[in-house]
């Protein structure tokens, strides 16, 4: 089991978000040390997705602090002033961590190895053939070594979805973020998209995911999560979690889903 | 530089702009009427059986979109009299205006035709209107609404269009804007107040347009 | 008719002239209007408000004027402004500026309509908002904006015509002079007119063997 007093990979603390006048996260506090797997599970508006999407920094916070290795991301404060970082380095900072949507967001134009080749060439500058390798490899692993050379567009679902995770891995990322990534599946493809989660997990990369599939996310996880209106409010391991749950808002999640 | 803005040579002649404006208007109003029912006709004419009818409005929407309007503009006023069709200025530009205007309106009621859900269709001849009846109260008011964001922009493209009457010196905006500023020499002047009356002019149709856009709501 | 075939090998040079004029024109424009309309494309979807201010007034106002008359204001303007322009360039300069406001528009429609997941997939990734574009959305963009660009081309050639209004030598005003010497006007305009015909034509083609090339799967 990993020692979760180390030192931890992601540092959130007080994590406030606004949209507007509605506030999301009113202060959300998660440590997670590296070779976790942490499910978030919640009702939706409860803000998990957006504190997944505010770790990759595609949204803006307004207080609190997140810390990626210990180093500060998406703001620095000049003068007292709290200002967001620049673009190169908000890439830079996106790049150490994965993400892979619900909505799949493979670029149309590019095949599945060329989807996977972008940011090992660009942003990881690694030459063209070692990319190709390592995205090869990495299409190996997901299962995809037939299709490399397929469009989005002739994908399935799934397997798009197993090129999405790919292109997130083969970046290296400390920490890969994982938002609904079944949800958008039809039903007989998401068994094949949870396997490679598992597998993925099994092999010790640090993942942070939100789902809904709660008999996977007992399975995988080595921590549950649980929000409940913009805050964590509860969370422990899994058998504590779905066997003892203490706050009653999570009992009666819990209940809800199970049916 | 050394060019001081002087306005009122341009106000002084601010008359015949607006009457040129008018008469602009006037000629795309002409056209567009005319263009209409060639576009109404050419596109139920486009969904007939006959491979012949629907080659015949295939050929005059594609020569027409390819052929600059300022060609048969001149073809129709200078080239038509050797055949013994003498027509005015106005009626040969007008008469130009539509039959381009024809072409262009086709192609935009024939993808509001194609936006008719065919169900409506057979609903209609369900009750039992006859394929005229059901053309005429069902598929038209469906096609026209739909059509209506594409009608608006090719409707502000023709009145645009009208400034080449002044090639053919007819006494149109252009043409009085190129007049006044070849008298006065108040060149940014005449062209600044022109292009103003111009951008006026098609933001007031785009709003008319864009106001019967939202009483009607798509189908 | 054996008159007419006379006439036409007599004025062979000055109607291929004038079709390399319209051509030259045309070719002109479309290239220097759509990079600009790109920049212009760009900075409508992405900068902010204030950024954006002069060139949605510069998209709109060059849109509701006609053609014409930007071709005879740009024909006349300079010279009062103290800048010498010949027809020529004054010509190309006014379609230049059409190309680009109307592909600018174009442009900002083709990137509002990417989807949102591209850009935050391409972030996720780590790609600078440069990168982004060049190789997330141009891509994209350039594959859907490809028809109405190639419809603008035949535009602009469309367009190219009323440069003779300020005496540049393109092919109805070549037309026009052959007709001031042989008075077979109606002839010589369906000729001009089947010209015209054949050069859209071409593009149409062109259009559509790069929209086969270019699609994907």
């Amino acid at each position: 089991m990993t020692d979760t007093t180390s030192t931890a990979l992601l540092e959130i603390d007080g994590l406030h978000k606004r949209f507007g006048d509605l506030e999301v996260l009113k202060g959300v506090d998660l440590n997670v040390a590296e070779g976790e797997v942490i499910s978030i599970i919640g009702s939706s508006g409860s803000g998990k997705t957006t504190l997944l999407r505010c770790v990759n920094l595609l949204e803006e916070f307004q207080e609190g602090e997140i810390r990626l290795e210990g180093e500060a991301i998406g703001y620095r404060e000049v003068n007292g002033v709290r200002k967001r970082l620049p673009d190169k380095d908000l890439s830079r900072q996106r790049s150490m961590t994965g993400m892979v949507f619900q909505s799949f967001n493979l670029f149309p134009h590019l095949t599945a190895a060329e989807n996977i080749m972008l940011g090992l060439r660009k942003v990881r500058k690694l030459g063209k053939d070692e990319a190709r390798a390592k995205a090869e490899t990495w299409l190996g692993r997901v299962g995809l070594a037939e299709r490399v050379d397929h469009h989005p567009g002739q994908l399935s679902g799934g397997q798009k979805q197993r090129v999405a995770i790919a292109r997130a891995l083969a970046m290296d990322p400390k920490l890969v973020l994982l938002d609904e990534i079944t949800s958008a599946l039809d039903p007989e493809l998401v068994q094949e998209v949870l396997q490679t989660v598992k597998e993925l997990a099994a092999e010790g990369a640090t993942l942070m995911l939100v789902t809904h599939e709660m008999a996977f996310a007992r399975d995988v996880s080595t921590r549950i999560v649980f929000m409940e209106q913009g805050l964590v409010a509860e969370q422990g391991p899994p058998e504590q979690i779905f066997g003892a749950p203490k706050h009653p808002r999570l009992a009666e999640f819990l209940g809800r889903s199970r049916t | 530089m050394g060019y001081t803005l002087n306005f009122s040579s341009v106000w002084a002649n601010f008359d015949s702009l607006l009457w040129g404006l008018v008469l602009g208007l006037f000629m795309a109003v002409c056209a567009i009427g005319i263009g209409f029912l060639i576009g109404i006709f050419g596109a139920f004419a486009s969904q007939s059986k006959s491979p012949w009818v629907r080659g015949a409005i295939g050929f005059y929407v594609s020569i027409l979109r390819n052929l600059p309007l300022l060609v048969l503009i001149l073809f129709v006023y200078f080239g038509l009299p050797q055949l013994g069709m003498t027509l005015g200025r106005l009626e040969s530009f007008i008469g130009a205006l539509a039959i381009y205007a024809g072409a262009y309106l086709i192609e935009v009621l024939r993808a509001g035709l194609m936006s008719v859900p065919p169900g409506v269709v057979e609903a209609g001849r369900a009750v039992g209107l006859t394929q005229f009846q059901t053309n005429l109260y069902v598929v038209t008011p469906i096609m026209l609404r739909n059509a209506l964001p594409a009608m608006s922009s090719t409707f502000i493209s023709l009145f645009k269009d009208t400034s080449l009457a002044a090639i053919v010196a007819i006494g149109d905006l252009t043409y009085q804007a190129r007049k006044i500023n070849v008298e006065t020499f108040r060149v940014v002047e005449t062209w600044t107040v022109a292009s103003l009356l111009y951008i006026a002019t098609c933001v007031l149709i785009a709003a008319g347009l864009r106001a019967l856009e939202r009483r009607y709501p798509r189908f | 008719m054996s008159e007419f075939l006379h006439q036409l090998t007599l004025s062979q040079g000055a109607l291929l002239s004038g079709v390399q004029v319209t051509i030259y024109i045309s070719f002109l424009s479309i290239i220097i209007g759509t990079a600009i309309g790109l920049v212009i494309g760009l900075v409508l979807t992405y900068a902010p408000f204030l950024a954006r201010l002069p060139f949605r007034i510069y998209v709109d106002a060059i849109r509701g004027t006609p053609v014409l008359v930007l071709i005879l204001a740009a024909y006349y303007v300079p010279a009062v402004l103290g800048v010498s322009l010949d027809a020529l360039s004054s010509g190309i300069l006014a379609l230049t500026g059409f190309c680009a406001a109307h592909m600018g528009e174009i442009f900002r429609g083709a990137f509002q309509s990417v989807e949102k997941g591209q850009t935050e997939a391409a972030r996720a990734i780590g790609l600078t908002f440069p990168q982004t574009v060049r190789y997330v959305l141009l891509p994209q963009v350039i594959r859907s904006v490809l028809p109405t660009w190639v419809n603008t081309g035949a535009e602009l050639v469309k367009g190219s015509t009323l440069l003779s209004a300020i005496g540049v030598g393109e092919l109805v005003l070549r037309t026009q002079e052959i007709i001031g010497r042989n008075f077979m006007t109606m002839e010589f305009y369906l000729v001009a007119g089947l010209i015209f015909l054949l050069i859209n034509l071409a593009i149409e083609s062109f259009g559509k063997y790069l929209e086969r090339r270019l699609t994907y799967a």
